[in-house]
């Protein structure tokens, strides 16, 4: 969840610098430390402070990657987890991915395909919804925000069993209204064994739980639009299509970026929401995406060099969305 | 049909107000779904769970006390206490020191902050389990509270970061003028100040700690050590799943989520907008 909130503050304008004068080092230090000129000591001290935080990201964030990539190029099973011995075979693991059927028609089409899906469902729905807000009036807007905020609150481990819940092929809610209405049989279907069932069921969670940020983001867009803008479109005879199209979204544009591009990466590297399935923690091979079946080749197989190499992989595609992203965020002012 | 603006002005109200009420019930609807299925005795099926005919307590007294879940709600809160603690502390400085300060490299660190939020967890978890279990932490609540920080600090830093530009520069030049030290000065002046974003990065540290995984589910494999994301595996049946008792551990994992959620939506509303909208 936490991520989710990076781009606020993303582009604050003139953030307001304390440059701590000379002075504010001219008290006296106690004890027989030698006395640093205030020049170096002023300079030292941002990375003071950032120096225990760096170090944290530095030893278990930056160093864990690296070691990833070191893995992914290594054939490591458990007897190398035992013995901690390193067997380098180059680029082995990669050819044996890439050239594995395995990947380009299951696990990169789960990925991609619903990354897509579940990105255009929950911001087309989230700005659907922050549409309807803003006609709102003020009281009921904040009403129905707060109710919204309980999807969003709802954890991904929780939320991920409602959905089975609600869809579990003998006793589901879903199964005995479609029963009852007579468009399933007596005998039952279960969508858990096909994959598009499986990840439309997935989207639907995905959305559920993501369209909120959307909504309360664009809604923000939306109330800073100036209402001259719209008068004016409407005075020269805009529908209501054509002033959606030709004002709202060429003038909230940058907030469309933000949130598609945010969504993009959380709804990529899914995991407890596939993993917490019937059949996602490997049980059912078709409905595997990258990063569940990294693990599941990692800790179910024993096979780390191989999980590695496919996690190296997502992480990839990651990096590739998350440079657009920045470059989204740097594009009008420089980051203060 | 011809309809004059006034029908038309009572259909689009009506309109507005369907569509409002369909809104509600699909972002409500799991929620009431997961407490009337807590709430009802032994839901033979979903249509049954819908409208209770009886409420008892039951599935609540069996989850907490009989299977265990008391425990892991301890080892969750002790985990998110540490991790509350630590990333918050270590995001304070770091964040001043971006906020405060102009140096060199300042945009460097800034974008690290930024990507290194995007590594996905899948990449993260072989090489941080390895790690973890060279140093026989694997089980350990103190080493899974340590790589909780790690994944909290980035946000951290980001969310105070604004909190602490926006401290206006002439306040803390008052506080030199009056001889204070840089220390004192971020005591007495600055910390009171960005307080207020503390407790909401306090917070959402918090729900990262409280709702994360796929860390817990590698590094802990005694169940006595389970955090309630990973506790509420073992209510699965190898043949039957009883989702009265499901749905009761998973209201208990939702509700502390959702009481700090509504406790910071505001400035979550307009914080996150700051990022994103030009004013």
């Amino acid at each position: 969840m936490a991520d989710s909130l990076s781009t606020r503050q993303a582009e604050d304008p003139g953030a307001p610098v304390g440059a701590p004068a000379a002075r504010g080092t001219g008290a006296p230090t106690g004890g027989g430390r030698p006395r640093l000129s205030a020049r170096t000591r002023r300079r030292a001290l941002p990375w003071t402070l950032l120096a225990p935080g760096l170090a944290v990201i530095g030893i278990l964030l930056l160093y864990p990657i690296g070691r990833v990539v070191w893995l992914s190029v290594q054939d490591y099973g458990l007897d190398n987890v035992v013995s901690g011995r390193s067997d380098f075979i180059g680029l082995d693991n990669y050819a044996r991915l890439l050239g594995d059927r395995y990947l380009w028609t299951v696990a990169l089409p789960n990925t991609a395909v619903f990354a897509v899906v579940a990105v255009a469902g929950t911001v087309a729905f989230g700005t659907l919804v922050a549409l309807l807000l803003n006609t709102l009036s003020r009281f009921a807007r904040t009403a129905v925000l707060s109710c919204i905020m309980v999807a969003w609150a709802m954890p991904a481990v929780s939320g991920t069993y409602v959905w089975v819940w609600i869809f579990d092929v003998d006793d589901g809610l879903v199964r005995r209204v479609l029963q009852t209405a007579g468009v399933v049989g007596p005998e039952g279907y279960n969508w858990f064994a096909e994959r598009s069932a499986f990840y439309a069921i997935a989207a639907l969670n995905v959305i559920h739980h993501g369209f909120p940020f959307v909504a309360v983001t664009v809604l923000a867009g939306l109330m800073t639009i100036p209402r001259e803008l719209h008068e004016a479109a409407l005075l020269d005879g805009a529908g209501a299509w054509q002033r959606f199209r030709n004002v709202t979204v060429p003038t909230i544009r940058p907030v469309f970026a933000v949130v598609t591009i945010l969504s993009t990466i959380w709804d990529f590297k899914v995991f407890a929401q596939v993993y917490l399935m019937p059949g996602g923690s490997g049980g059912n091979r078709d409905v595997l995406n990258l990063g569940v079946w990294s693990y599941v080749r990692s800790f179910a197989n024993q096979s780390y060099g191989l999980g590695s190499a496919i996690a190296v992989l997502l992480t990839l595609m990651l990096l590739s969305i998350t440079v657009v992203y920045l470059r989204t965020l740097f594009r009008d002012e420089e980051l203060r | 049909m011809p309809a004059g603006p006034r029908a038309r002005g009572h259909v689009r109200t009506l309109a507005r107000v369907l569509a409002v009420a369909g809104v509600l019930a699909f972002t409500l609807f799991p929620a009431y779904f997961m407490l009337v299925s807590a709430l009802s005795a032994r839901p033979a099926s979903g249509t049954e769970a819908l409208l209770p005919a009886a409420v008892t307590l039951e599935n609540f007294r069996f989850v907490l006390v009989e299977a265990g879940f008391l425990r892991y709600l301890g080892n969750s809160l002790a985990v998110a206490a540490l991790t509350v603690v630590g990333s918050s502390l270590l995001a304070l400085l770091a964040a001043v020191a971006v906020a405060r300060f102009r140096f060199r490299m300042r945009t460097t660190v800034l974008v690290l902050v930024l990507t290194v939020q995007m590594v996905p967890l899948e990449a993260l978890v072989i090489p941080l389990f390895l790690q973890v279990r060279d140093l026989r932490m694997l089980n350990s609540l103190i080493g899974l509270s340590i790589v909780y920080i790690a994944l909290a600090l980035p946000f951290a830093v980001w969310m105070l970061r604004g909190f602490a530009a926006a401290v206006p520069a002439e306040v803390e030049e008052a506080a030199y003028i009056d001889g204070c030290s840089w220390g004192r000065m971020f005591w007495s002046v600055l910390f009171p100040l960005v307080a207020p974003g503390l407790v909401a990065t306090a917070i959402f540290s918090f729900i990262t700690a409280w709702n994360e995984f796929i860390l817990a589910l590698t590094f802990m494999n005694q169940s006595e050590k389970y955090t309630v994301a990973v506790g509420l595996r073992q209510f699965f049946g190898q043949y039957t799943t009883d989702w009265g008792q499901v749905m009761a551990a998973s209201t208990v994992i939702t509700l502390p989520v959702m009481a700090f959620f509504l406790l910071v939506q505001r400035g979550l509303v307009s914080g996150l907008t700051q990022g994103a909208v030009k004013q």
